[in-house]
């Protein structure tokens, strides 16, 4: 194990920087929104008029006969084709009920969008209002009336166990938690509250689709490009054949823009109109329509610890608002369950979790669904355990984080891991125990988040001067990839990571892959792109050997050339072996790690592939906070960042993450949350009341990387990057608001007036 | 027909609104609040942004003269605001986020009429008026008589705002702004307050006290300025602008200080919204104020209070 602070490679030190970079910064760079076609229309929604409602009649014609109308489509217009992730509930265009206020109920395409708005406007949408159902945790009781009565006729995963409104039920047991609650010397209890929230990409998501005969191409803002084209074949009942994706510059996702969202109702547009039809979403729609933003939670917690701090038993009911459809956001039920764990060590567990409907915008992934709040909840649980058995919080966590050996709740057992690396090296970065002003403090928080195997594939062309072109299926949504791919490949054919253009964004083109999602691009799509470029280098070494009358066994790749080992000046150069006409292609995909073996028992439920956590990526957050006790306002002083993500590929790229990921963390923190009103609909859709933290309100972030060559792992031995770096933050800012206070907030985000009444509570109680 | 005409003269812009034409400089209020939806553009608008002698500052008679075209950049740049009107400053400074500062134009911020700008506090504790322009003449109104309510002024539609006009303030006195808020760019103000104090043989000579985002139009808060005015501040020795907890703690003008806040959270007359609920406003009333009027105090004895104060006296 190297603990890297500095590793100087060109790559590293920024030589090597983004291809897409310049473009980007400069405004050069065009996003879907700056694609237009001669003859295109443009697209407008109606949405529900209620957040839950009974659709007794709708009347296009008044629509219809405005001026420069081309086209509106409803639910008559296209096939009745369930579509989800784990369960098909939902429609393109509602038909017999609206279910959340950003359920579609038509869409227009006209000659201009003021035209097309004032078209949906123009829709005449009768309704039988029914009650709305907002409240998950009561959604979840037995008898409560039902968001989907229909639940039990959708096509569905069997292993969800669902049951009314709980789309998704999973535990977690071990040991005997009854048994050993009696041997604690103390048990701990907590409530903790999480607000909804938003992944918030600065760029609103725009689509545009043209048919050329019976054939659809779309140029979407997606993170997942085979996502939106199977869900294009599915509701539109065509072959996929029929559908192309591509993606051009996306501006941010954060996960909001995986899973297949607009695609097929623009598609279903352009088809109408018989012209082209081009999407773009206001800010506001972009925060109300999207079935995708972080599920709203209610965390139950109760600990049994001895004095000398090991945790003897652990119980937890987690309530998760999976709001009106279940899209890609199925598995929620069991990652919140792991998490609820976290990366301890438990002999005693009874977790469960639920993941219910509710007339609310759907939930679906953002950065580490369920985690950030889930462990800000478990975080700050385990400080209220530490200072009930009067331990310091990093010592409790010494005695407590899982290492080489260790079981984890569910069983695994693991293999050479950096988490109490991560711990001693944030602790040290930010200065913990150091003398500070009373209005000052250090919360420390450690989670966990898997990485995860899929597959994935790729192909490594040489071109006739020697440079090189990767064609992928993977999606670049500002994670890196762009960087990374060209640096394993390079590292292949003893060439340069900038001797490489890279294709990514056309499903016509790239073999299948998951799409920017699941901290997995590197991870898998490295895998493939290391494989092709193995086929080229065997390619390259036969026809070198050849030229050169050599054993491709005594043959080596560097700089551009391929020469004998020990003698470099008997060597052909890569062009000109690639200049000769013969193809160098290679394609790969490469072996997928597998997960890790659980002794879970036969009991636990919802159990989704996520039992264990394959080459996990290990992280401690550390956060020096100011609270202003007169107004609650909380400023994040300094902030210390130490992940084991396995051996680093990219640097810059992983460094990145990390920054962006913990301005998001704090953001979660301490500002950003949906409001709903009593009926479900969002309060603030807007960038001036959905709080974004600014470039201002960044603190100084250090890094480090616990570099573990991690075996059944990524390329290298490295893990994912992605994610982790939102997963403790809020728990970290919130463990150190509650060192100032003396208590801790109970809900996220921990606004200023939430703080601001937490202090006066504290105040009041000691008078 | 949407129609855009620019005007090289005040004559020219007078008589483009008096055929109904809404001015325009910076934008930052007409185009975002459009594109929100709050209200659509104009059907016919006048480009004021070139017009001579709209724009700049000047100080000739006692009279500070801040022309409407003025940027928030500009004012912040002004090292004569800079000790005259420091409250000003601590509110262009805070105002949107370096493209508003740009953009966005005093007139525009004033006239807009927003219970919640930043700089309508400290301007009104700076005793300022707007000079209007229609086509009957010129006019100058003071700020309290200009504001009628949310979005609303007594300005004639054909009246365009060249300047505002305040008195140029005597040695002695400070002001300063300071609003409660969530981040640091980018942000409105969840409730806040200016101050204007003058300081004369160690008292209070003078006290103008308003609060913004707290009623339905930025108000003064005579209950604030009566707590303080006529307290001492103790002796010159012990008034260190540095430290200005010397005086805030224990003394007379500690408990004036006190009383300005609390006069203040009374005078609120706030909402519950989704920024903020009207308890936790009304307790900020009070704070902020205190700040604000602790920050003026600091200034006019001397002190040295960094812009914007709102940052100063995050504690």
């Amino acid at each position: 194990m190297t603990v890297t602070e500095e590793r100087p490679t060109a790559e590293q030190q920024g030589t090597f920087i983004r291809p897409d970079g310049k473009e980007k910064v400069t405004g050069l760079g065009r996003y879907t929104a700056d694609v237009n076609l001669t003859g295109q229309a443009h697209a407008a929604f109606r949405f529900a008029d209620h957040p839950h409602a009974r659709i007794t009649r709708i009347d296009t014609s008044a629509a219809r006969a405005i001026p420069g109308v081309y086209a509106v489509v409803t639910h008559e217009d296209v096939p009745e084709n369930l579509y989800g992730g784990m369960v098909q509930d939902r429609l393109l265009f509602a038909k017999d009920t609206v279910r959340w206020e950003g359920d579609v109920v038509a869409g227009v395409a006209a000659r201009t969008q003021a035209i097309a708005r004032e078209a949906a406007a123009a829709i005449v949408v009768e309704y039988d209002v029914l009650p709305a159902l907002p409240d998950f945790v009561a959604n979840a009781q037995p008898g409560a009336p039902l968001v989907h009565p229909e639940w039990t006729a959708y096509d569905a995963d069997d292993d969800l166990s669902r049951e009314g409104n709980v789309v998704g039920h999973s535990t977690i047991l071990k040991g005997d938690v009854d048994a050993a609650m009696e041997t604690a010397d103390v048990v701990v209890t907590s409530r903790f509250v999480a607000d909804a929230s938003q992944g918030a990409p600065i760029e609103p998501r725009a689509i545009l689709a043209q048919w050329t005969g019976d054939r659809v191409t779309v140029w979407t803002s997606t993170q997942v490009p085979f996502a939106a084209r199977d869900g294009v074949a599915h509701t539109l009942g065509i072959p996929q054949s029929h559908v192309r994706v591509i993606v051009p510059l996306l501006g941010g996702g954060f996960g909001s823009k995986c899973d297949f969202h607009f695609e097929a109702h623009v598609a279903a547009l352009a088809e109408a109109a018989g012209r082209p039809v081009k999407l773009v979403f206001s800010r506001r729609e972009e925060f109300l329509a999207p079935d995708h933003r972080r599920e709203g939670m209610v965390l139950e917690f109760e600990t049994g610890a001895t004095k000398d701090g090991h945790l003897v038993a652990r119980r937890a009911t987690l309530h998760l608002d999976k709001g009106a459809y279940t899209g890609e956001g199925g598995f929620f039920a069991q990652m919140a369950a792991m998490h609820a764990c976290g990366p301890y060590e438990l002999d005693n567990v009874a977790v469960r979790a639920m993941l219910t409907y509710s007339t609310n915008q759907p939930s679906s992934s953002i950065r580490a669904p369920t985690a950030p709040q889930t462990c800000w909840a478990l975080e700050q649980h385990m400080d209220q355990v530490a200072a009930a058995v009067g331990l310091d919080p990093v010592e409790l966590r010494r005695r407590t984080l899982i290492r080489q050996g260790s079981h984890g709740p569910t069983g695994q057992v693991f293999d050479e891991i950096g988490m109490l690396d991560t711990l001693e090296a944030a602790v040290e970065m930010i200065g913990y125990g150091q003398e500070l002003p009373d209005d000052e403090a250090i919360g420390v928080a450690c989670g966990w988040w898997p990485s995860m195997a899929s597959p994935s594939g790729a192909y490594v062309k040489l071109n006739g001067d020697g440079t090189g072109t990767i064609v992928t299926g993977a999606q670049e949504c500002g994670t890196g990839a762009v960087m990374a791919l060209p640096i394993l490949a390079a590292e292949q054919l003893g060439m340069r990571p900038d001797d490489f253009s890279i294709l990514y964004q056309d499903t016509d083109a790239g073999p299948w892959d998951m799409g920017a999602s699941g901290s997995q691009t590197t991870f898998n799509n490295g895998r493939a792109v290391v494989a092709a470029a193995q086929e080229v280098r065997a390619q390259l070494l036969q026809m070198a050997a050849e030229k050169l009358e050599i054993d491709p066994a005594d043959l080596e790749l560097v700089d551009g050339t391929v020469r004998a080992v020990g003698a470099p000046s008997t060597s052909v150069t890569i062009a000109e072996l690639a200049g000769t006409g013969t193809p160098l292609l290679g394609k790969g995909s490469g072996d997928l790690p597998e997960n890790p073996p659980t002794d879970i028992p036969s009991a636990c439920v919802g159990r989704l592939g996520l039992d264990s956590f394959l080459a996990p990526q290990l992280i401690t957050h550390a956060a020096r906070v100011k609270v202003d006790r007169e107004t609650g306002v909380v400023r994040v002083l300094a902030f210390a960042a130490a992940h084991d993500s396995g051996v680093i590929v990219n640097k810059i790229g992983a460094d990145g993450q990390v920054y962006g990921g913990v301005m998001m963390g704090i953001g979660q923190a301490l500002s950003e949350a949906t409001y709903f009103d009593e009926e479900g609909r969002q309060r603030n859709p807007g960038l001036l009341d959905y709080k974004l933290q600014t470039a201002s309100d960044g603190p100084r972030i250090d890094v480090r990387w616990i570099e573990v060559d991690t075996p059944n792992a990524g390329p290298k031995g490295s893990k994912g990057v992605g994610e982790p770096p939102s997963v403790p933050t809020s728990g970290a800012v919130g463990n150190a608001i509650a060192q100032v206070v003396g208590r801790h907030v109970t809900q996220l985000p921990m606004t200023a007036e939430r703080v601001w009444t937490t202090i006066q509570d504290v105040q009041e109680e000691a008078k | 027909m949407s129609t855009y005409v620019e005007a090289r003269d005040v004559a020219a812009a007078v008589a483009a609104m008096a055929d109904g034409a809404r001015p325009v400089a910076g934008g930052t209020d007409l185009v975002v609040g459009a594109r929100h939806g709050k209200a659509p553009l104009p059907e016919s608008i006048v480009g004021i942004h070139r017009i001579p002698g709209l724009d700049g500052i000047s100080v000739a008679d006692g009279v500070v003269r801040i022309g409407a075209l003025t940027s928030h950049a500009a004012i912040l740049s002004s090292p004569e605001l800079a000790s005259a009107t420091a409250g000003l400053l601590d509110a262009s400074a805070i105002v949107g986020s370096h493209a508003t500062r740009a953009n966005g134009t005093l007139g525009g911020n004033v006239m807009n009429a927003s219970p919640a700008m930043d700089t309508g506090a400290p301007l009104l504790c700076h005793d300022a008026s707007v000079v209007l322009t229609g086509p009957g003449g010129t006019r100058r109104v003071g700020l309290a008589e200009l504001w009628t309510g949310p979005g609303k002024t007594s300005a004639s539609p054909d009246e365009l705002m060249e300047a505002v006009e305040l008195p140029l303030p005597p040695e002695g006195a400070g002001s300063a702004y300071v609003r409660l808020q969530y981040r640091r760019q980018m942000e409105i103000a969840v409730v806040g307050a200016a101050a204007y104090v003058e300081v004369s043989d160690g008292a209070v000579s003078a006290a103008r006290v308003a609060i913004t985002a707290l009623t339905p139009v930025i108000c003064r808060v005579p209950g604030s300025e009566e707590a303080l005015v006529g307290r001492r501040l103790g002796s010159n020795d012990s008034v260190s602008g540095e430290n200005p907890a010397v005086w805030t703690q224990t003394t007379e003008i500690g408990d004036a200080i006190h009383a300005a806040g609390q006069a203040a959270a009374a005078a609120a007359t706030p909402i519950s919204d989704v920024r903020a609920s009207a308890g936790y406003r009304t307790a900020m009333a009070a704070v902020v104020t205190r700040r604000a009027v602790t920050a003026a105090l600091t200034r006019a004895t001397g002190g040295s209070v960094t812009v914007p104060a709102s940052d100063w006296s995050e504690r």
